[in-house]
């Protein structure tokens, strides 16, 4: 312990305790008012920021699924301009109006088919000549396709 | 504690007077604080970074400052914790390149265009960043500070039994150091 403390003393002896380092030029007559700062903006942004981490996750799933809805979207409408689905009900009304012109068929019949159902018999009347098209043979069509129930039920 | 140490505690704890009263701290402790945080990272940036987010702890958390310490051991200790926090992040970035804290702190020292001291004053510098952790605050704290063991004690956890023993080994080190530099 005695060698300890004559250690000390040569120390101080040959270096002194004085700091060897300085500091800028008014540091400490200007921490004060640039720590005063420093607290107002933590203490400032932190609401903004709260109110944005809040809406956060919302924000990136509308822009997420906005995203991924142009990425579908434009190519379709780029090399598709009229997309099969568009083109088929168009098809659909415009060959329901005109086999209405064309045939007599009960209309409240014609409601009864789905879309689909409705399509594929005007396939199949399309195989016929116009004027070979009669009462008889859509009668033998709608019997051969649905029972007698579903038809008298219908009307 | 004393009287005005009870009112400033009072005061920065009461919303109509802590603005004025946290003033008055940074008035009263920046220096020794800052001394504190510098001989530990040496570098002036890092001591003003560590500095200012010692006294934004104070100011968010001095509510709940209980007072079973002084206010004076209350910061000391943030101050230290928050230096030694630098420390261990600047470790964990450079676990590469770099085993030891001596080797940041030693460049640290070399590139300080705020390093007042001569060739010798450096000497001794590179022998204390050579110094494990603990006791190379330990020497600070006492060599230069000239810190009472007893408050070290309370400031940084330890015995005042154990802190004599790593200031007795910090200065063995540091003479075998500079005699072997010497020869």
């Amino acid at each position: 312990m005695k060698q300890n403390e004559e250690n000390i003393e040569n120390l101080f002896e040959k270096f002194g305790n004085q700091q060897p380092f300085r500091v800028p030029e008014n540091y400490f007559e200007t921490f004060a008012e640039r720590l005063k700062v420093r607290i107002g903006e933590e203490e400032q942004p932190h609401k903004k920021r709260s109110l944005f981490l809040y809406l956060k996750p919302a924000l990136m799933m509308a822009a997420s699924i906005a995203v991924i809805g142009l990425l579908v979207y434009v190519p379709i409408k780029k090399y598709f301009p009229e997309s099969e689905g568009y083109v088929s009900l168009q098809q659909s009304d415009k060959t329901v109006t005109d086999l209405q012109n064309t045939i007599s068929v009960p209309l409240d019949l014609i409601s009864y088919f789905t879309e689909g159902q409705f399509l594929y018999a005007v396939t199949e009347m399309k195989a016929f000549e116009a004027d070979t098209l009669s009462t008889k043979l859509l009668g033998e069509y709608i019997a051969a396709n649905y029972s007698d129930f579903e038809i008298i039920a219908n009307n | 504690m004393d009287l005005n140490e009870k009112e400033l505690i009072a005061n920065l704890k009461s919303d109509g007077n802590r603005e004025k009263a946290f003033q008055q701290l940074v008035k009263t402790y920046q220096e020794r604080l800052y001394w504190h945080i510098r001989k530990i990272v040496m570098n002036h940036d890092d001591a003003d970074d560590i500095l200012q987010n010692v006294y934004l702890k104070v100011w968010k958390n001095v509510d709940g400052f209980r007072e079973d310490s002084s206010l004076f051991t209350w910061i000391f200790r943030i101050a230290t914790n928050e230096s030694l926090s630098h420390l261990q992040k600047q470790r964990r970035h450079s676990e590469v390149s770099m085993n030891d804290i001596s080797d940041y702190l030693s460049d640290s020292l070399e590139s300080d265009v705020y390093f007042d001291g001569d060739e010798i004053q450096k000497k001794l510098q590179q022998a204390i960043i050579l110094l494990p952790e603990k006791q190379r605050i330990v020497f600070n704290m006492k060599y230069f500070d000239e810190i009472k063991y007893e408050e070290m004690s309370d400031i940084l956890q330890t015995s005042v039994g154990a802190l004599k023993a790593s200031f007795h080994f910090a200065v063995k080190k540091i003479e075998d150091y500079l005699s072997k530099d010497s020869k």
